[in-house]
């Protein structure tokens, strides 16, 4: 470790980082790639000593979710980490745990789901999550990992919230992708986290508890759902809350959304997670070329964030939504949501598009950037417009693929 | 010697209210008070789906303990998260009070113990999880309305084994949970009959003496599934023993012994005909083959018994 | 449209007594349109049924809040608070099945025949009620008798009942039909009034802590349910054979019975459900039974 903290790290280290500085107290894993990194580092440091924490690994991701949110809900900081086909077989265990109302962080190393399986991204997994009553935090930096773990425990535990917490990262993109990290030290972490005392937790609840009771009418269903929902919804102030906290002590400042090139641009690329930093890249070259785009990252999912988006997307000519996601037979998974938060706004942009590419790690080029701006800006200008996404798929992508399928012996011509 | 010499013995202290909702003559009532006055107020349950949740439907809960609900196949792996938070509470951040040695125990059916949660059961067990395992075993899915599970019984009839042409009902036998988990090498494991009360209080009294998993298969009656009297389940449950149909055994380390022994055994003919479920057995005609199938299985298992135990 | 609302516990075979009508109705030519509602209880729990019977095409389905014609099925349950069989009636058919002759104080007719009495007279068995519920309701309706009939049969069958039971019940079924008048449905004053219900909207916030999250504080609250009306057969303890064994006391599912001060057997008859395991265990013979009947 340097002086100042810095580390190079990669995106699976900044996660055990962020566990270990927060304290947790109880580690639940499971290994599966891209994730296992996180759970082996975690281990190692409690079998050192240099983590005091209970270490187990579960014979399931359905278990071990399980077994986390029970420590959590005994009044132990819990955290676990997944991917994928893991997060899929743990799917129920989410609704038992937010509905436990029990606080824990999850890191989701994002990676698509079989069948045909890959081990690399496709945001598809933590997306079909997004209804569980898990809050999200979605990372573009393995920095980002580290801080909103921090972020997140402090968040989920707040008394007005009380959900637990999905961190997530793009698998090998950000995953085994090493960059300069400032790791704090427990003490500094400390000062911003307080210790976790839940008020029903099993053992500091001040009457002993009944959790989860059967419930048969639909009233009383209805006012334990949608109090998660309205809990769902406080955790966006909280965040700003806690923000101003994150930002004394550690200076530096996160929203539930960033806006980068933004304010003076005409239209503007909508984009979750690591490939942001690509679309990044490419729009300040398009700066030069002369379009006038900017970049809205989100970076909370859940809550979504409707009001920010709305401001930050008022009175733009057009927004493309890249989407590293293919919900099948809808398209892409943010562009519904985000169109909820324009519907509303006078100056709403005119048009816009749904794009999706990326998936399964599939390189985004500058020219599906290029593409997907040239795209709105022509809408804008009476060109064609639609609600279904458009692809990004690429001549290359194409010739690939011939030969992929003529290795297979499968006659295809291509497109 | 054993603690409990007698019903009179019982504890006084019901840990169990009134006014549940669960069937009149259920089975699963008798086991949960008996467990709870041996077990006592710091105890912790896990309950999953089943007809135990009907204990507990908001805003009523008969439980006078604390009590968690998990997912059907979760029971065991909520019991280590609450086990280990706890643990991890006293040992780590120093909390100091009665809950953090909560003694935790799951409460389960056939159906979460021998089929959906057998995988998270099997796993806790491995990892030397101090709790207690209780199998309510009504020998099918109760509260779905009586489906086939893993412990359904040969010949049983259930809603998704109609005995309809030639089908004899359930065409396979029960799962031997006993023999499964003591092949884990659990400190304690035993069977227990809603019949032999002070059996089943001295065997969860001796579990107390042991560190890890403590491992519970309950015979359990249903009237309801079974087709039987509301106040023959104490009736059939003992039925069930002097056939020698459900054996009441425990097992330390691995180490089996029975705790009752039948000199002679009635003819499983008595029990099976007190229930519906093996109706098909006699009517509308005797279907021989099966019934001596059943009598000479146990028969096989107790002469095996007696010469081990009784040196007979 | 006439709306039927079925009463019952668990176990009595008031979802198939609704079946049983609602088929007749079809037969008749009738459009019908029949729905159950129970939580994950069982037997004795309360149970409530609805069926809609109409001349035309039903367009509305679920809960039926003003019922024209309510069957009960269990005369313990007219004044349970949780089954509230009289909800939403007034100006209609209310029928009971009861072995007295109350004097209901209710806004409409009142109709009572004992059908537990006709399913132990030809059954054996005090909860074989169905076939005995829905033919009272197809006769209340109108229905032809054949087409009642034709019903029974149908839905005895899809049960599983075999052909000898069936039979017994279809004696039943008949005398209950016979035993009941019938009503002319459109002239009921009940049959003016719409099922919607009017009703308001709160705005509902958020409950901070502890509060908001589905958790019961009150830990063996249970025990403020009576559920001493489930009981069709009543145990009593004869205090001259009783020795105080406790073996009652063992075996009791639902904690009803109290070794008193006197060292013998208490039963608490708000919650025991009557499954008398008890009196079948009692080594000296000292709890016999007999059958319930709640004053009205």
């Amino acid at each position: 470790m340097s002086s100042n903290g810095g580390m190079m790290l990669t995106g699976n280290a900044a996660a055990a980082w962020g566990a270990r500085v927060s304290d947790v107290d109880y580690i639940a894993a499971y290994p599966i790639t891209p994730q296992t990194e996180i759970v082996e580092l975690l281990s190692k440091w409690v079998s050192s000593g240099e983590l005091k924490a209970r270490f187990v690994e579960y014979e399931s991701e359905h278990s071990m979710l399980a077994g986390a949110g029970g420590a959590a809900l005994a009044g132990a900081r819990a955290f676990t980490a997944t991917s994928s086909q893991g997060l899929a077989f743990a799917f129920e265990n989410l609704y038992a745990v937010s509905g436990w109302r029990a606080p824990m962080v999850m890191v989701n190393v994002s990676r698509g789901l079989g069948m045909p399986m890959t081990l690399q991204v496709d945001n598809t997994d933590v997306l079909s999550v997004k209804d569980t009553g898990w809050l999200q935090l979605h990372a573009e930096t393995c920095q980002e990992i580290l801080d909103f773990i921090i972020l997140a425990y402090r968040l989920g535990e707040d008394r007005r919230v009380l959900l637990p917490v999905i961190v997530n990262m793009d698998g090998f993109f950000l995953s085994f992708t090493r960059e300069p990290v400032y790791v704090p030290s427990v003490e500094e972490v400390r000062e911003f986290l307080p210790p976790y005392e839940p008020p029903h937790g099993i053992a500091f609840s001040e009457r002993e508890l009944a959790y989860a009771p059967t419930i048969i009418l639909g009233h009383s269903y209805t006012y334990f759902r949608y109090q998660m929902h309205l809990a769902a919804l406080k955790a966006k102030e909280v965040f700003y809350e806690i923000s101003r906290d994150f930002e004394k002590i550690f200076g530096r400042s996160y929203s539930p959304v960033e806006k980068f090139m933004l304010d003076d641009a005409e239209y503007a690329i909508v984009s979750m997670n690591s490939f942001t930093s690509i679309i990044k890249g490419a729009v300040k070259r398009l700066r030069e070329e002369g379009l006038s785009v900017g970049v809205l990252k989100i970076n909370m999912f859940r809550p979504f964030p409707v009001e920010e988006i709305a401001e930050a997307l008022r009175g733009k000519k057009g927004v493309a939504v890249f989407e590293l996601n293919l919900s099948t037979g809808g398209g892409g998974i943010i562009y519904p949501e985000l169109l909820k938060a324009l519907y509303h706004l006078d100056e709403r942009p005119k048009v816009v598009l749904d794009f999706v590419g990326g998936l399964g790690g599939k390189e985004l080029t500058y020219g599906e950037i290029r593409y997907m701006v040239r795209r709105v800006i022509d809408a804008y200008r009476g060109g064609e417009v639609s609600p279904h996404a458009t692809l990004l798929f690429t001549e290359e992508d194409t010739r690939r693929m011939i030969a992929d399928m003529e290795l297979a012996g499968k006659s295809w011509g291509g497109f | 010697m054993s603690r409990y010499r007698g019903v009179k013995d019982i504890p006084e202290e019901e840990y169990v209210a009134p006014g549940s909702a669960l069937c009149a003559g259920c089975g699963a009532e008798i086991i949960a008070r008996h467990m709870l006055k041996v077990l006592g107020r710091d105890t912790i349950m896990v309950n999953v789906p089943g007809c135990y949740a009907i204990s507990t439907l908001f805003p009523y809960t008969a439980v006078k303990v604390p009590y968690v609900f998990a997912v059907f196949g979760s029971g065991a792996a909520v019991a280590q998260g609450i086990r280990d938070g706890l643990d991890i509470l006293r040992e780590k951040r120093g909390v100091n009070n009665d809950r953090v040695n909560y003694k935790v125990v799951v409460y389960v059916g056939d159906g979460a113990a021998y089929d959906i949660g057998f995988q998270s059961t099997s796993a806790a067990i491995h990892r030397n999880l101090d709790f207690y395992f209780v199998c309510y075993d009504n020998e099918a899915y109760g509260n779905t309305g009586f489906q086939l599970s893993g412990a359904t019984p040969y010949a049983s009839m259930t809603s998704t084994s109609p005995p309809l042409g030639d089908s004899v009902g359930n065409e396979y036998g029960k799962k031997d949970i006993f023999e499964i988990w003591r092949a884990h090498r659990a400190p304690y494991v035993a069977t227990i009959s809603v019949s032999h009360v002070t059996d089943m209080l001295n065997k969860f009294e001796k579990a107390k003496e042991f560190r890890g998993p403590k491992l519970f298969v309950a015979l359990s009656i249903c009237p309801t599934g079974w087709g039987a009297s509301q106040e023959d389940t104490v009736r059939i449950a003992r039925l069930a023993v002097e056939t020698g149909m459900w054996p009441l055994k425990e097992a330390v380390y691995g180490e089996v012994k029975h705790t009752f022994i039948p000199r002679r055994l009635k003819p499983v003919e008595e029990y099976l005909k007190t229930q519906r479920r093996f109706r098909h057995l006699f009517k509308p005609v005797r279907r021989d083959e099966e019934i001596s199938r059943i009598q000479r299985e146990v028969e096989e298992y107790w002469r095996r018994v007696w010469e081990k135990e009784l040196n007979r | 449209m006439y709306r039927f609302r079925f009463h019952g516990r668990g176990g009595q075979g008031i979802k198939t007594a609704s079946r049983i009508f609602s088929t007749a109705a079809f037969l008749e030519g009738f459009y019908a349109q029949d729905f159950p509602m129970y939580g994950p209880e069982r037997r004795g729990a309360p149970v409530a049924a609805y069926v809609r019977v109409s001349h035309e095409p039903i367009v509305i389905r679920g809960y039926i809040n003003k019922p024209d014609v309510v069957v009960v099925g269990d005369e313990t349950l007219l004044y349970d608070p949780v089954a509230d069989p009289l909800r939403g009636f007034g100006g209609g058919v209310l029928f009971v099945n009861t072995p007295l002759n109350p004097n209901l104080s209710v806004d409409g007719e009142v109709v009572t025949l004992d059908l537990t009495g006709l399913a132990l007279e030809h059954i054996g068995r005090s909860g074989a009620i169905s076939a005995g519920v829905g033919a009272v309701a197809c006769k209340i309706a109108g229905f032809s008798e054949s087409s009642m009939v034709d019903a029974v049969v149908r839905e005895l069958e899809e049960i599983g009942l075999p052909d000898e039971l069936i039979e017994k019940n279809v004696v039943v079924a008949k005398e209950s039909y016979r035993g009941v008048p019938s009503f002319d449905l459109d002239s009921l004053p009940s049959l003016s009034e719409s099922d919607f219900l009017e009703t308001d909207i709160v705005h509902v916030r958020l409950d901070e802590g502890e509060v908001g999250i589905a958790t019961i504080a009150n830990l063996g609250n249970s025990a403020v349910r009576k559920t001493g009306n489930w009981r069709i057969l009543k145990p009593i303890v004869d205090y001259s054979k009783c020795t105080g064994c406790k073996i009652c006391f063992a075996y009791c599912p639902d904690v009803s019975i109290h070794m008193g001060e006197d060292g013998k057997a208490h039963i608490d008859y708000d919650h025991c459900k009557g499954c008398l395991i008890c009196s079948s265990v009692c080594p000296f013979k000292a709890i016999t039974m007999v059958r319930e009947v709640k004053v009205m």
